[in-house]
């Protein structure tokens, strides 16, 4: 029989499994949407449609739409205050 | 019960094996533990004594490593580290190597995750680099040395294992890179003929330290010809303008690794702040060298105040200024140097290893417990 031994775990868990579980509240009018195109060719064609095929399936009471400068870079800080105080929904997109 | 007895007690941060090494080694491919090649199994004893040379909390985040932002502590990286192969002394130039990597300005969530093939490459300096044999001679990118090849290792385990740069999840580059296995050098300091790279980063000579670059691999530049400085600084500056390269369109700092023997030749007549100043004026790219579409989407968008109205004999730059081109001397005797392109939306940082308490760190051994 083999003997047993105690391993180290070398991996992290990952904090966003937790996130996805959390629910969100709708407010009666509708959802707010947030749009975040990532300056990638195209997205903002494929944001387009996005919107259009969530507002064919949902009540949509506003939409905010916000781009920011790089790809490769996080969006700046005032651009996500902006979709975190306007947006209950935020749909990003990458596209080539 | 010894106090990392106790950590693993913790829910998930131990699990129970057979002892046998094909079978912990199947079960770290089973997990998705590993880079594809056999670990040495992160036993408790092994790990013990990794952390042996770490001075700081060993359950206590020293960095967050994107995309997964998952917490780097010292525990986590020790295991890394013993199933990458480091020796125990190892360890403090390899913690310290992830804590610069996290740093904002090098944009690790880009870096890991982007369709671009680069990989963080680590430059050592300082006496740490000799004490531990890193290797900044011939054939310094390539195997042989085992504080090159697993200290690197350690650092791509922690960012699968840890950042969650897995394959076409966390990591979706296009074609990966055999940088991604292993990237980690030190600087020939001793057959350069200038300050080396961390004095010119604003750290003291006698300071260990790492330099931290969203990379490339090296391409190289190949001069056997040229007689002088400027031959060979020309050479190397036409070898940087590349039409496929990330940095024409960024605020990049690309790296010029030197040879040896080129550095001692341009040397002879340039300074390398002088050596700085004509790579940057010398290495361009006409804009006749792009498409028309890459000419109206990404050049009128990203140098719109510069060239509003691009023609075929204006130039793009590999790099915008000067002070920008980082200058190391690296490898052995051989009519070579290298261009080492980056990912181009990432800045180099470098750090300098220190003790817990602040001091610049004179050895390895300033870490170990006693």
């Amino acid at each position: 029989m083999n003997q047993k031994v105690r391993l180290v775990v070398p991996e992290a868990p990952s904090p966003q499994a937790v996130a996805a579980t959390e629910t969100r509240a709708v407010a009666k009018g509708g959802i707010r949407l947030g749009v975040l195109d990532n300056s990638k060719g195209n997205a903002d064609h494929l944001l387009k449609f996005i919107v259009e095929g969530v507002k064919a399936l949902l009540p949509v009471a506003s939409v905010v739409s916000l781009r920011k400068d790089s790809v490769s870079l996080p969006a700046p800080a005032d651009i996500l205050d902006r979709l975190a105080a306007e947006s209950d929904y935020v749909v990003t997109a990458m596209a080539d | 019960m010894s106090a990392l007895a106790q950590l693993l007690q913790a829910p998930g941060a131990s699990i129970e094996a057979d002892s046998d090494f094909d079978a912990v080694n199947a079960l770290v491919m089973e997990k998705g533990w590993g880079d594809g090649l056999p670990v040495v199994p992160p036993t408790e004893a092994r790990v013990a004594a990794m952390l042996e040379y770490c001075d700081r909390p060993w359950d206590q985040p020293v960095a967050k490593i994107p995309p997964r932002w998952g917490e780097a502590t010292p525990l986590r990286l020790a295991a890394n580290a013993v199933m990458a192969g480091c020796e125990p002394r190892h360890f403090p130039l390899y913690l310290l190597a992830i804590e610069a990597m996290c740093e904002e300005p090098l944009n690790l969530y880009g870096v890991q995750a982007t369709t671009h093939l680069c990989a963080p490459l680590v430059i050592v300096n300082g006496p740490v680099a000799k004490e531990l044999d890193i290797n900044s001679g011939h054939n310094a990118f390539g195997p042989g040395h085992r504080a090159n090849a697993t200290i690197g290792r350690a650092i791509r385990l922690a960012l699968l294992n840890i950042g969650g740069a897995i394959p076409a999840l966390g990591d979706m580059s296009t074609f990966g890179s055999p940088a991604k296995y292993s990237y980690l050098v030190a600087e020939n300091e001793a057959e350069s003929p200038w300050q080396p790279l961390h004095v010119d980063r604003g750290l003291p000579r006698e300071a260990s330290a790492v330099t931290v670059i969203g990379a490339e691999c090296p391409h190289n530049v190949n001069d056997h010809e040229s007689l002088d400085g400027e031959g060979l600084l020309t050479t190397i500056a036409g070898t940087m303008g590349i039409a496929g390269s990330n940095d024409i369109y960024y605020k990049a700092q690309p790296l010029v690794i030197m040879g040896p023997e080129h550095a001692r030749t341009i040397a002879a007549a340039y300074s390398k702040d002088e050596a700085r100043r004509f790579l940057q004026q010398h290495a361009t790219l006409p804009v006749a060298k792009l498409s028309r579409d890459n000419i109206e989407r990404r050049v009128k968008v990203t140098w719109k105040e510069r060239l509003p109205d691009p023609k075929p004999d204006d130039v793009l730059y590999a790099v915008q200024r000067p002070e920008d081109l980082l200058i190391a001397v690296i490898g052995g005797a051989g009519k070579h140097s290298a261009f080492v392109p980056t990912f181009g939306a990432t800045l180099p940082v470098t750090r300098a290893l220190r003790t817990a308490d602040g001091r610049l760190a004179k050895s390895v051994e300033d870490f170990r417990r006693r």
